[in-house]
């Protein structure tokens, strides 16, 4: 039953994405432009990326709000290394061990200290955020090395004429389906969003699993961060304080994952980039005003939530229950 | 004497299956009635149906020779009938006095106006409970002595006790029988049950039977004895088809020793619990509810933690294993099927496939091993076979299965971990009769092949027709093992009451 409702969610958010195109296309002159197919394309890939590490915390029943605090200072600070002089290969590495950190850090919270994952990660953004302000990197918008040419590839270049941020989320995108529908830790990962109780007497080291989680999406928020940072040939801190990480949890819900774990896959995350990223372009060409636009966002997400929680509620056999109380 | 409350031809179904059918029921105004009964055998669902909780399917209650229909507890308790749980349901950040006056909280409340009011009220009842108290911080006997306050401020003519001396000490005990006295003196009806059957004796006037649902016995005190209530209890037809030749069966013998338990403790629950289990055979588990056998089992199988000290020994053939995660048991052999199938047993987004092949990924250790699809199916496809799931399609999903057919398909989850020592607790619950037989032919095989199973069940003729060696639990504790050929029910029964 839900198999088919789930395939059909995806088929209706891939027809209106499709739809809104067209109309776009159709309407707005500059819309089906080159230069505004490849601003889409780089807004949409940041978000596909961000939205495939989100992915897959939610569908372990999990969330994390400091994906866009990981990318923003994990990245600066790699920028910022590398204008004092740092070689680039080792500010990355330095880069990548603060995301992991940070990773670890949420994933024990999570798991050993049974701090619910909404709060903890909303304390970590902060912390992530006013850590990098205060000691990693003194002004809020770094700029790229120009020096590098491979590091300007990552986000500018192209391969066949594909744009590579888009490689990156295809590659990224190959990887997570592998790992979530062909490995055990993916068995694992929908296991425990669907029972985490069942997940434990099973066998499964659902602690260990979890952090590994954490750390899987603060590293993917860190790549985002360094392809964003080449294709615009600089960092801002200041997209901490912007709505992005609604439109993350936008991407994902509207794609249909559900909020209640152990639903969806890859597929709804691509799915549901496509129409936020055409809607945000549509919107911008559109000239509607930010503050509009967030209006507009966030009422798609409410909806998005409610939908979720009336196809996928959290507990679909309440009713039985009440046999057994005998 | 007269009539207070009445139950005529009283039945409540639950989907087609009577929990409770054709009482018939008299409670008489200012007396102490004991309700007693195997677990299963309808005294909850009588007392809430008494508590509105319930509506009845069919028959009909009096009240004061008016017929009484209640939808709600809330109406209940308007009607003067207030039900104490088992599990208090008091407001623990809340102080004695809040609790007591819940919900008529006036909208500019003084503290010391109410405090001063609660005192005099407690002490009218005899009862030594600071109102200032935190209720999180009190013991159990002082939470019930809160709670029956509550009731009595409600004008309660009728208290229903669910249990009431099962987390009490001794002490606590005699204190209580006190209070329940003390009422009835003042002119409160009160009806009292447990599975403590000297405690009935000891208390009540009268004391009723409930067996399968049915009123089997209803008497003056004086004229019950422990042996009486017992035969009553367990003074089912044997002859019922399915469990047809226990009593008669020959134990299999002994196999090594898998398990040796010393002194294992946990809280209040489990105390000093000894007791071996031996592989090739089926050791049945008895014991009331609350009496220890879930929790024992539970932290055998790591999925509970016993207390760090004084915790007790736990050995696995012969070696001493303290495990902190059911995964370290599971890998060492140790499998638990859980007795809530629904909240820890199965995968509810997931296919029956997908459901049994997690228990063979659980088993292993190595997270980026590759899956493959049609081995897991191939796997599954031979386990439904095995346990005669009845599914159409194995990639249905599991929450479109009947009870019977989830519990099999989470046998199955366990069987395929290739367990050394298993644990099944109340492997039949909420299964149809149909599927009860194959859990059965299932469990007899495992044991035939050389594992060491463990059956834990509150259901007699479950344990008769399964075990071979018999434990029963009391409070915590293995205090009687005998095999099959000297068991019986009312032997078993006898121990696991006291």
């Amino acid at each position: 039953m839900t198999s088919g409702m789930r395939l059909s969610q995806e088929g209706i958010v891939a027809a209106l994405a499709a739809l809104l195109f067209v109309g776009f296309s159709l309407t707005l002159s500059n819309f089906l432009t080159v230069n505004n197919l490849i601003s889409l394309v780089r807004s949409v890939s940041i978000l596909g990326i961000l939205g495939i590490g989100m992915g897959l915390v939610i569908i372990s029943r999990g969330i994390d709000l400091a994906m866009v605090a990981t990318m923003v200072v994990a990245s600066s600070w790699v920028l910022s290394m590398v204008q004092s002089g740092t070689p680039l290969g080792w500010a990355l590495l330095f880069g990548m061990g603060f995301a992991i950190l940070v990773g670890a850090a949420t994933g024990i919270l999570v798991a050993y200290a049974l701090v619910p994952a909404i709060f903890t990660t909303l304390a970590m953004g902060l912390i992530v955020y006013g850590t990098g302000r205060a000691y990693l990197f003194q002004v809020d918008v770094q700029n790229a090395p120009s020096n590098y040419p491979w590091f300007s590839f990552l986000g500018t270049g192209n391969v066949l004429g594909i744009p590579m941020p888009i490689i990156a989320v295809g590659f990224l995108a190959l990887v997570m389906w592998v790992l979530l529908r062909y490995t055990r830790f993916g068995r694992f990962v929908y296991a425990t969003g669907d029972n985490i109780l069942a997940a434990r007497i099973v066998g499964i080291p659902v602690r260990l699993l979890i952090v590994a989680q954490f750390i899987l999406t603060s590293l993917i928020a860190y790549a985002a961060g360094i392809i964003m940072s080449s294709a615009v040939s600089s960092m801002s801190t200041r997209i901490y304080n912007s709505t992005m990480i609604y439109d993350v949890l936008l991407v994902v819900v509207l794609g249909g994952i559900s909020l209640s774990g152990g639903r969806g896959g890859v597929r709804n995350v691509l799915v549901g980039t496509l129409l936020v990223g055409v809607l945000l372009n549509g919107m911008t060409i559109l000239d509607i005003p930010y503050t509009e636009q967030n209006l507009i966002k966030s009422v798609i997400l409410l909806f998005a939530l409610i939908i979720d929680s009336f196809i996928n509620p959290r507990d679909e056999q309440t009713a039985q229950q009440q046999q057994g109380d005998i | 004497m007269t009539t207070l409350l009445s139950f005529r031809n009283a039945t409540k179904e639950f989907r087609g299956v009577p929990a409770i059918k054709d009482i018939n029921f008299d409670l008489h105004e200012g007396e102490i009635h004991a309700i007693v009964g195997e677990n299963g055998a309808g005294k909850s669902t009588l007392t809430k149906v008494l508590a509105g909780v319930y509506q009845l399917t069919r028959g009909e209650m009096f009240l004061d020779g008016k017929p009484l229909v209640m939808k709600t507890p809330g109406e209940a308790r308007h009607r003067g009938i207030a039900m104490v749980f088992q599990e208090t349901n008091l407001v623990p950040s809340m102080t004695v006095a809040q609790n007591i006056y819940l919900g008529e909280e006036e909208m500019f409340n003084r503290l010391r106006g109410l405090y001063i009011k609660a005192q005099r009220f407690l002490l009218s009842l005899n009862f030594y409970v600071e109102p200032e108290a935190l209720v999180s911080s009190l013991g159990a006997a002082k939470k019930q002595m809160v709670e029956i306050a509550r009731a009595v401020h409600h004008q309660a003519r009728i208290i229903i006790f669910d249990e009431p001396t099962a987390s009490l000490t001794p002490e606590e005990k005699f204190h209580f029988f006190n209070l329940v006295r003390r009422l009835r003196k003042d002119g409160v009806t009160i009806i009292f049950i447990s599975h403590a059957l000297e405690e009935a004796l000891a208390l009540s006037d009268r004391i009723t039977v409930l067996r399968d649902g049915e009123v089997v016995a209803t008497d003056e005190t004086k004229n019950f004895d422990r042996n009486k209530i017992i035969d009553a209890m367990v003074g089912r037809s044997l002859s019922d088809e399915l469990y047809a030749n226990a009593g008669e069966r020959r134990p299999r013998p002994y196999g090594e020793m898998a398990l040796s338990v010393q002194n294992l403790s946990k809280g209040r629950i489990v105390r000093n619990n000894s007791f071996s289990i031996y592989s090739g055979q089926v050791t049945g588990l008895f014991g009331l509810v609350g009496a220890g056998r879930t929790e024992t089992m539970k932290i055998v199988a790591g999925v509970d933690k016993r207390d760090f000290f004084h915790g007790g020994v736990v050995k696995y053939n012969g070696e001493r294993v303290r495990y902190r995660t059911p995964e370290q048991a599971v890998r060492s052999g140790i499998v638990y099927v859980t007795e809530d199938r629904k909240s820890e047993g199965f995968f509810e987004t997931m296919s029956i496939a997908e459901n049994i092949h997690m228990g063979e990924l659980g088993r292993k250790s190595n997270p980026l091993t590759v899956v493959s699809r049609s081995e897991a199916k191939a796997l599954a496809k031979e386990w439904i076979k095995r346990l005669d799931v009845k599914a159409i399609d194995p990639d249905a999903r599991i929450i479109e299965l009947s009870g019977g057919n989830q519990q099999k398909v989470v046998i199955a989850k366990a069987a395929i971990q290739k367990p050394k020592l298993i644990i099944f607790d109340e492997p039949t619950r909420g299964v149809d009769v149909g599927a009860i037989v194959e859990i059965h032919r299932f469990i007899e095989e495992l044991a035939d092949a050389g594992i060491a199973v463990v059956v834990i069940s509150s259901y007699l003729p479950e344990i008769l027709a399964l075990s071979d060696r018999v434990l029963v639990v009391r409070q915590g504790r293995v205090v009687e093992e005998m095999t099959i050929d000297n068991a019986s029910e009312a032997k078993i029964m006898f121990a696991a009451v006291h």
